[in-house]
């Protein structure tokens, strides 16, 4: 068992937090109110989620964790749009299809074929596993479409060249679909080059911490980033697929109105 | 072969024509002339859908300009803007990049054809390895009309493409568009041009105004 954190223990590590905080103020950095809102925000959600996890692995019921995963996926998915800049009443449901069916891919096959836990839908494998890709997947995501739009707004001759020279509307997206692909799925690429060497995975970690033996834990963490790597690249490509007949209108004009005002 | 039938064409807000019409046969040669910012690029983006109409309707080639035309009428009309863009690293894909296209697909020019046409535009024979990065602006309209020429179209919109152009490369130019299977609807304020056009047409406050050629 890993060994529990007391509270002056606790209280010890957000002592710790005076550091940054001090950087930060020294040099008027104007993040100080936004750091101790980001560290309140953490605390509770860890703890809303801590308490509610610990109900749901205990009730270890199919309905109960599917809703979980519905609540994570919706977050996730208004966030995605969110931080892309794209107008989440016009895309809500394309991008939500393109996470879900890359997540789910991804965390089904580790569950169902690698793991194979008893009962198959245990909460404590399939709360976490799928937590963890839909995290990457989000962060993936946010920057494959941001990439992918910004470069055809940013390339807008270049894309209607494309249009006039023949091309369709899949033909003239090409290249900035397959520059936005690899910006989503080049980090996770030079993650699993260094992981090990330069960072010590978090799964891995966790696991080793809890008494799991480090080979056990080292074969986790192979799986959940291929799984990363598999869901990013597929919700990627999906994502932007799918937003196409959205995003662009009946003569392959990019619509101006798809885009938040923030710029 | 064209015809722009009580067009109104509306960008940001802006009303640049109103209800305007002209008619092209297959043949014409018309030239559009006028300040800038009087609307004559849009109106030739508008003819392939690139930029929208806010009422009226345009013919191509006896299409209706339409969701379902749109890329029947990009296929038969060459557009040459007065910065082309190549869209690709060597000068040779930028000739080649519409082949990869499905729709151009079976049509791949031989290396003959292309040295041909390229002569005939004044473009030096080793130009096709640069990359387009390398190459004048003069080239680059000489290039993007190759293109156009190599896919064998007869409806050209041209928007000042001999701007950057030698008196010798303009008369290169000239000759394959002024030929009278082309039909031209131009942007230019070059004299000898707009003096080989049949059609002047003035551009001024929204509205179209055709002087004697």
């Amino acid at each position: 068992m890993t060994a529990d954190l007391s509270i002056p223990a606790m209280l010890a590590m957000y002592a710790l937090m005076l550091v940054p905080l001090a950087i930060s103020f020294h040099l008027q950095l104007g993040i100080v109110r936004e750091t101790l809102l980001s560290l309140v925000r953490m605390t509770i959600q860890l703890l809303l989620v801590g308490l509610y996890l610990k109900y749901i692995f205990q009730l270890n019921n199919l309905l109960v964790s599917l809703l979980w995963l519905v609540v994570m996926l919706v977050v996730a998915n208004v966030s995605i749009l969110n931080k892309a800049g794209l107008k989440r009443r016009l895309f809500f449901w394309r991008s939500l299809a393109g996470v879900a069916a890359s997540t789910m891919l991804a965390s089904g096959w580790f569950i169902l074929v690698a793991i194979r836990p008893d009962p198959i839908y245990d909460a404590r494998y399939l709360i976490p596993i799928t937590g963890m890709i839909l995290g990457n997947c989000l962060r993936g995501n946010v920057l494959s479409l941001e990439r992918f739009y910004s470069g055809i707004r940013k390339n807008e001759n270049e894309f209607v060249t494309y249009l006039l020279l023949g091309a369709s509307l899949r033909e003239a997206v090409r290249p900035y679909l397959r520059d936005a692909v690899k910006a989503s799925i080049n980090p996770s690429i030079a993650t699993m080059a260094t992981m090990g060497i330069v960072s010590l995975p978090g799964m891995m970690t966790g696991q080793i911490l809890g008494g799991a033996m480090p080979i056990t834990a080292i074969k986790y963490q192979i799986g959940i980033m291929i799984c990363i790597f598999v869901a990013m690249a597929v919700a990627a490509l999906m994502n932007i697929l799918l937003s196409l007949p959205i995003a662009f209108d009946d003569h392959q004009r990019l619509r101006p109105d798809i885009f938040c005002n923030k710029t | 072969m064209i015809i722009y039938d009580n067009i109104s064409i509306r960008i940001h807000r802006q009303e640049l024509f109103k209800k305007v019409s002209i008619h092209l046969a297959a043949g014409d040669k018309f030239v559009l002339c006028g300040a800038s910012g009087s609307g004559k690029s849009s109106l030739l983006k508008c003819t392939v859908g690139a930029l929208p109409i806010s009422e009226g309707s345009i013919h191509v080639a006896g299409m209706e300009l339409s969701a379902s035309t749109v890329s029947e009428i990009r296929a038969r009309v060459a557009f040459i803007g007065q910065e082309p863009v190549l869209g690709a690293a060597t000068v040779r894909e930028a000739v080649l990049l519409p082949f990869s296209f499905k729709t151009h697909r079976h049509h791949s020019p031989d290396e003959a054809r292309i040295q041909e046409l390229a002569g005939r535009l004044h473009l030096p024979m080793d130009i096709l390895a640069k990359p387009c990065a390398r190459i004048s602006g003069g080239e680059k309209q000489r290039i993007a009309l190759l293109r156009a020429l190599l896919l064998d179209k007869t409806i050209f919109l041209a928007d000042e493409v001999t701007s950057a152009l030698d008196p010798e490369s303009k008369q290169a130019v000239m000759a394959e568009l002024f030929r009278p299977e082309i039909t031209l609807l131009s942007v230019s304020h070059d004299p000898e041009w707009v003096g080989a056009c049949n059609h002047i047409v003035e551009v001024a406050d929204g509205q179209l105004k055709e002087k004697t050629g």
